[in-house]
Formats: structure tokens, sequence, C-alpha cells
């Protein structure tokens, strides 16, 4: 009985490992693209108004105005911090939940061994 | 472009010595991971900045006014080509990331390398300090593992 749900605990602490790397992950992700955006943003912001600056869409350089250029990266970046705050919320849940967890399986396997002395004692 | 600057790794001190061997393997194999993982990323922070350097050079000797009006062969596929004349040899378009690209003077196009390659050795200067650490935390941690199981043996008398 106990050793099945010490089996499901188990389980499921792993699947929230699982989730927990791939979130890592994405996390991980998100902050190279907000290194490499900060740096297009710092380099446009050393550019001269006049700058010619290209886009690249699908095989071709399309010429795109410095300030929607500008504006286009700011708009990224606010877009890939908001996802950050998103995903490191997700990752406090989950640290929560795993925690949690630890403590269900700790105590259903002191429960195992005080039930395996109680027979050992009988 | 990805310096590894995520998260600082949290410095927490354990005493190995109430570890026991299972718990010391743990440790160690997260170190080990940890390590491969900034190996990795310090031998790709290695190539960024040769590709960088790279692009220097070929300013540097392609891009000379005597160049100007010289026929040049433009790759279309890796196996087709076209004959080209440079006509501007004052000029380049320069990749700044995200896919933006930005014209710029030869000299301009230099100096953003040059920068690139800068930050790039700072970064591996870093990542090199950072691996000289893990490298010796891996160390003690194997120390640690080979006196707990000498210890088990019963042969901690040796020890002392």
């Amino acid at each position: 009985m106990a050793g099945k749900m010490l089996q499901d605990l188990t389980d499921q602490f792993q699947a929230l490992s699982k989730d927990m790397s791939s979130i890592v992950e994405a996390r991980q992700k998100l902050d190279s693209q907000l290194q490499e955006n900060r740096s297009v943003q710092k380099e446009f912001a050393n550019l001269a108004d006049d700058a010619k600056i290209y886009k690249l869409v699908g095989p071709v350089l399309v010429k795109q105005d410095k300030s929607e250029a500008v504006m286009n990266v700011d708009k990224r970046l606010e877009f890939i911090n908001s996802e950050i705050a998103r995903i490191e919320k997700q990752i406090t849940d989950i640290q929560e939940k795993q925690e949690r967890k630890k403590m269900e399986i700790i105590q259903v396997q002191s429960q195992l061994q005080q039930d395996a002395q109680a027979q050992v004692g009988a | 472009m990805s310096s590894s600057k995520d998260k600082a790794p949290q410095q927490q001190t354990v005493d190995l010595s109430t570890l026991s061997v299972d718990n010391l393997a743990a440790v160690k194999k997260q170190l080990d991971d940890e390590l491969e993982h900034l190996t990795t990323s310090f031998s790709k922070l290695h190539q960024a900045q040769s590709k960088f350097k790279e692009c220097i050079a070929t300013i540097k000797t392609g891009l000379r006014p005597r160049m100007t009006g010289k026929t040049v062969l433009v790759p279309l596929t890796t196996s087709l080509y076209v004959p080209g004349t440079l006509s501007d040899t004052e000029n380049v378009l320069v990749d700044v990331g995200t896919g933006y690209y930005v014209e710029k003077s030869a000299a301009d196009a230099e100096k953003f390398y040059a920068e690139k390659v800068k930050t790039l050795t700072e970064n591996l200067g870093e990542l090199e300090k950072i691996i000289a650490q893990k490298r010796q935390n891996v160390q003690v941690v194997e120390n640690g593992e080979w006196f707990t199981r000498a210890a088990i043996a019963g042969r901690s008398e040796v020890l002392t």
C-alpha cells in the first residue's frame, strides 16, 4: 500500500524535475536572446540617425529606418523581459512543488520504516 | 553570442566529511556537469572570437582602395559563382545581431569587430577563472570521496 504510494510520489517528483530542466533551458535561451538584443540596442545607440540599417527578411536585406529598427529592438527587449519574469515565476512555482513532494516522500518513507520495525517487533 | 553570465553559481559551503559516498558521488557528478558546460561555453566563445578576428583580417587585406574595379567571383551557392566587379571598397555591411545589418565604413567595421574581440577576451578571462575554481572543487570532492571510502574500508588509522 505505502510502497505503491511511494512509487507514485517518486514518479511525480521525477516529472517535476523534468519540467524544471526544460523550463531552465527556456530561461537560458531567453537570456542569450536578451544579451544579443541588448548588444544590438547598444550598437544602434552609437549610430548616426541617417545610418543605413538593413533587416534580414528571409534571404533578402530590407532597408529600414533607424527609428523603426530601434523601436523594434526596444519592443523585443520588453517582450523578452516579460517572458523572463513569467518563467522565473514558473521556476519558483516548481521549486515549491518539488519541496512539498520531497516532504511527502520523506513522510511516507519514515512511515514505511516504522511499519517494518513494528512487524519485526511483533 | 551568449555570454555565460546567467545565474552566478551560488557558493554554499558543505562539510564534505559529513556526506556519504552516495552523496559525494552526486556532488561530483553535478560538478562534472557544470565543468563540462563551462568548457563547451569556453570553446564556443573562442570560436566566435576567431571568427571576428577573421573578419578584421579580411577587411584589412581584401578591402584596399587599389582593389576597386577588380574582378571577383561571387558565390551564388557553394559550387556556383558569377563574375562581378568590386565597386565599393569603402563600405561594408556588418551583421550586428538579431538579423540586423548596418552599413559601415571599413575603418568603423574594423573598430566594431575589435570591440567584439575585446569583450570576448574579457569574458574568456572570467570564464577561465571560474573553470579553474570548479576544477579545484572537483579535486576536493574527489579527495573527500577517497577518504570516505578508505574510512569505510576500516583503514582510517592509516590516514591519520
